[in-house]
């Protein structure tokens, strides 16, 4: 995994709008975040339900310890 | 050295478990609570480490990450295992943070032969500073890590295998991930290098999510379900390492006696393995 790759990942898992706007155009949103061909690929076929899923178990875990 | 069963601290858990002593043999501590604690805390935690066998467990330091482990928390966990001297000390192979953006818990990287490098060098920094390596964890997860290109027993089995660390196998992060990717938690189990198995997280969690498509949370929030035992039993049956196995719970907390029930299940699942141990050795 690349560092871009982390990033990205972090990115979506945490940030609601970002998450969104990969959901909606997931190829140009990791193209603009300059992944390689092989990690575009694999964010395009991400697991969705998971995605989801790890966003709603982080937003909750930060809102507890808030 | 014999098998051991213990509990992890929690604050909230603290009197149960002090008033407990005799049926917790080992206690296991988050590190990161005390990163820059004030002295007072860190002297309870000495005066606690005098009174039983103490652990220390890392939670953010994001050993499988292609980014560096912060200095800063390594020289924190290396300056705690200084001063409270555990019998050893442990972090999650997981990555927690990328470009400034703290994830705020424990997320799986994909599991390449990439990650893998990344996370040998992050183990090796962690290593020479600490002065002994940790023993690294399993995760759950409740997202197919994308572009993965190895199963989660290869990539695992690949890491400790390079890096020379002993494993410390959550099973109920084997149970969740199996339910939730559709394998077998015991085909898991035959894939891993059980001789690489120094200790064993066990806890409990809860199915989320719609019909169709549910999957389970590790949420630490409720007991150990019978398959965990199982899984337990089965590791027992098949090394001849002695185990340390801690029992995490992180909140809903019942009855102390509930938490050394069992604790006292995970001590008859252990004999039950060493039986099936003994009887196919002889």
């Amino acid at each position: 995994m690349s560092a871009r790759l982390e990033a990205f990942l972090a990115r979506i898992y945490v940030e609601t709008e970002a998450r969104e706007r990969f959901l909606a155009d997931p190829r140009t949103e990791a193209a603009a975040a300059k992944l390689d061909a092989d990690e575009i690929e694999a964010v395009v076929n991400i697991d969705r339900v998971g995605l989801r899923m790890v966003a709603e178990s982080l937003r909750r875990k930060r809102a507890k310890r808030r | 050295m014999k098998d051991r069963v213990g509990l992890g601290w929690r604050p909230e858990l603290a009197a149960g478990i002090l008033a407990n002593l005799a049926r917790i043999d080992i206690v296991e501590v988050i590190a990161d609570d005390y990163f820059g604690a004030p002295h007072r805390m860190r002297r309870s935690l000495k005066t606690l480490a005098a009174q039983v066998p103490v652990t220390l467990h890392g939670v953010a330091l994001g050993m499988a990450s292609s980014v560096r482990v912060p200095h800063k928390l390594v020289d924190h966990m290396a300056r705690l295992v200084g001063e409270v001297q555990p019998e050893f000390w442990s972090e999650h192979l997981a990555f927690v943070r990328g470009d400034g953006i703290e994830i705020g818990h424990l997320t799986a990287p994909p599991r390449t032969l990439r990650t893998i490098e990344g996370t040998l060098k992050n183990l090796d920094i962690a290593r020479a500073a600490v002065g002994m390596a940790p023993h690294v964890e399993n995760i759950a997860t409740l997202i197919d890590p994308p572009g993965s290109t190895l199963s989660e027993p290869e990539w695992l089995a690949e890491t400790i295998r390079a890096a020379k660390c002993d494993l410390l196998l959550d099973l109920h992060n084997v149970h969740a991930n199996a339910a939730n990717f559709g394998q077998s938690p015991a085909g898991f189990l035959v894939a891993l290098p059980l001789d690489r198995v120094s200790t064993i997280h066990l806890a409990g969690g809860k199915w989320i999510g719609p019909e169709g498509s549910r999957r389970l949370l590790d949420d630490h929030l409720h007991d150990v379900p019978d398959p965990v035992y199982t899984l337990l039993e089965t590791v027992a049956a098949r090394t001849m390492r002695p185990l340390t196995v801690i029992l995490e719970r992180d909140g809903e907390y019942p009855e102390i006696e509930s938490l050394l029930a069992q604790l006292d299940r995970a001590r008859a699942a252990l004999a039950r393995g060493r039986a099936q141990n003994a009887a196919l050795a002889a």
